[in-house]
């Protein structure tokens, strides 16, 4: 579904992402992790075109969109979450919500904001994730938790074909993680495809059906949970620093 | 019997919540007083019977004057309030509407009042474009991009010699009795006062204007949501541009000339800035009530303190305080505290 072909990113000297290479299939949900600096949240971004990529294609559904802006990508498809929270302040949960919605050509844009049907679908996704009751409250006025899942409704409201969560699980509280896991495993369950870049392996354990490892901006390692836990590059990249043809 | 407690502890909450919920809904929903504009709108439209019983001239220029102020700093609040852009240079298009109909006027006698909607339509098409340059940047940059505009429309319109270049143009004066000369005026000012203000409140509430306030809060979020942002706030500069241009067209022929050296200094651009800064950026109700104070302010420092510098001062001292004790704006500040008087909820 989603495939990143040989994707680079450099800033100055420094190469973040460095021709990492990987597919997504289609309903699965795949994570992207590795050590800090290992490039994950670039490759993010250069998907969802949030920056801009050096080098390399991007494909969704056999179209290529590394040379889309990114709500055109959004349109396509293709809808992502930030590292951190980056809720619109002074909207309230609502609005970040319906904001997502889609919005096509000149005359849409002069219809009023929030239609009966928007509001409806809107208040059921606030409902699937058990937050209805802050729907009129101030962005602003949100616990980290509420924003985490607030994004993830937003999410919704467009339809995606594929979500990409960045750190889905940063900072939240175990009871709430519970409930961000069981949430992620029913939107797949409706075939929702899910790429998430997670630090929390125990999670990422549970959830994925693929574990992608990057490091130093290259893909490492590709396969299921077990198989990457037993691979030992992926050890020595956590544990042990540079790999050995790194350092050659 | 704990358990019982317990149950009622647990309901009351919820009963809170839904209290809250019903109080949060409602301040979104259902506080507005629309007779309220429209009364006004109904006391201004009728203002002008007072000609009947004796000289009311200076009332009624003080009302047009504030009125083509709440015009153009609606219309500048649309990219200035909403998308969060602020532009120093909308002094240029108050030019360029006021040139494009005083030229009409000039040369083949057609009244700006006719012409006004077209010269706001110039005005947006030039807005258009410049939007598309100096709107790839934010903050401070955008900021000093829009004065350099005015610094280069100020050039151009000094030497265009077509248009009278520095020394102006002057336009025909009405020959209207004294009584009637400020009514065509007056009129058109207040209705398009009443326009802009139901045109800025309709696109507040659009799909329109809620991208653009979730770009004014953060560009990289709204185009990952879905938001074309390059086009919103380019079109939202555009629309901005239409009512400064459309006012401008109409202030030129009541002043009978035009002159670089009155429409484009950055004062004009600052004082919409300053109204809309004053009022509340962003709401609806924020630059009209701008608009009054700042010239209700004007004018009586200069009636008590005679036009002096003075004056100015004691206007900036007004500001100053005004805007430490609401530093949202009146109506923003209030508004967030939950004591905006109903009939000021125009949002």
């Amino acid at each position: 579904m989603l495939e990143v072909k040989n994707l680079c990113k450099h800033y100055g000297g420094i190469r973040a992402v460095d021709g990492a290479s990987f597919t997504v299939e289609k309903g699965s949900i795949t994570a992207l992790i590795g050590p800090n600096g290992a490039g994950k949240t670039t490759a993010f971004n250069c998907i969802s075109r949030t920056v801009v990529p050096t080098s390399g294609e991007v494909w969704l559904d056999g179209e290529r969109i590394d040379n889309l802006r990114p709500h055109k990508i959004t349109a396509k498809g293709l809808s992502r979450t930030f590292q951190i929270s980056r809720n619109l302040a002074d909207m309230t949960v609502l609005e970040n919500v319906i904001v997502q919605a889609r919005c096509r050509g000149f005359t849409e844009l002069f219809r009023p904001a929030i239609s009966a049907d928007e509001r409806d679908k809107a208040m059921s996704i606030l409902d699937f994730l058990g937050i209805t009751r802050i729907a009129y409250e101030d962005g602003h006025n949100l616990s980290y938790g509420q924003k985490k899942l607030m994004d993830l409704a937003a999410l919704l409201m467009a339809d995606p074909k594929i979500i990409l969560l960045d750190e889905p699980a940063g900072g939240v509280n175990p009871t709430l993680l519970e409930e961000i896991v069981g949430h992620i495993k029913a939107l797949n369950a409706k075939g929702l495809t899910v790429l998430i870049v997670e630090h929390n392996m125990d999670l990422i354990m549970r959830l994925s059906h693929r574990v992608v490892v990057m490091a130093h901006g290259r893909v490492i390692c590709d396969g299921t949970p077990d198989v990457v836990r037993r691979d030992p590059h992926v050890l020595e990249a956590y544990l042990g620093g540079v790999l050995e043809e790194e350092a050659a | 019997m704990a358990a019982n407690l317990q149950q009622a502890d647990a309901s009351s909450v919820l009963e809170a919540r839904r209290i809250h919920n019903q109080k949060l809904a409602r301040q979104h929903d259902q506080t507005r007083a629309t007779w309220f504009p429209v009364a006004v709108l109904g006391v201004l439209l009728a203002l002008p019977l007072l000609q009947l019983t004796g000289n009311y001239n200076y009332l009624l220029h003080l009302v047009l004057f504030t009125a083509s102020y709440a015009v153009m700093a609606s219309g500048w609040n649309i990219i200035g309030g909403f998308a969060g852009y602020i532009s120093l240079g909308h002094a240029v298009f108050f030019a360029i509407g006021g040139y494009f109909s005083g030229v009409l006027l000039a040369r083949y006698g057609i009244s700006s009042l006719l012409t006004a909607p077209l010269a706001g339509l110039v005005a947006a098409v030039c807005g258009y474009l410049i939007g598309l340059i100096t709107l790839k940047v934010r903050g401070p940059s955008f900021i000093i991009s829009s004065i350099a505009l005015l610094m280069i429309a100020r050039i151009l319109f000094d030497h265009w010699e077509f248009i009278g270049g520095a020394n102006g143009l002057s336009l025909p004066v009405t020959d209207l009795p004294v009584e009637t000369a400020k009514l065509p005026y007056y009129y058109a000012f207040v209705l398009m006062a009443a326009f802009t203000v139901w045109a800025t409140y309709r696109i507040k509430h659009s799909k329109f204007g809620l991208g653009l306030r979730a770009l004014s809060k953060d560009e990289v979020k709204a185009e990952s949501a879905g938001i074309n942002t390059r086009f919103y706030k380019v079109l939202a500069f555009a629309l901005s541009a239409f009512f400064v241009g459309m006012a401008g067209a109409v202030w030129g022929e009541y002043l009978t000339y035009l002159r670089p050296n009155i429409f484009l200094i950055i004062l004009v651009s600052a004082n919409l800035v300053l109204m809309c800064i004053l009022g509340g950026k962003g709401t609806i109700a924020g630059p009209v009530v701008g608009a009054i104070l700042i010239v209700a302010f004007n004018e009586i420092f200069v009636a008590t303190l005679g036009a002096s510098e003075i004056n100015i001062m004691a206007t900036g001292f007004v500001m100053v305080l005004g805007l430490m004790f609401f530093p949202n704006g009146v109506i923003g500040t209030l508004a967030r505290k939950g004591k905006l008087p109903r009939v000021l909820n125009w949002d």
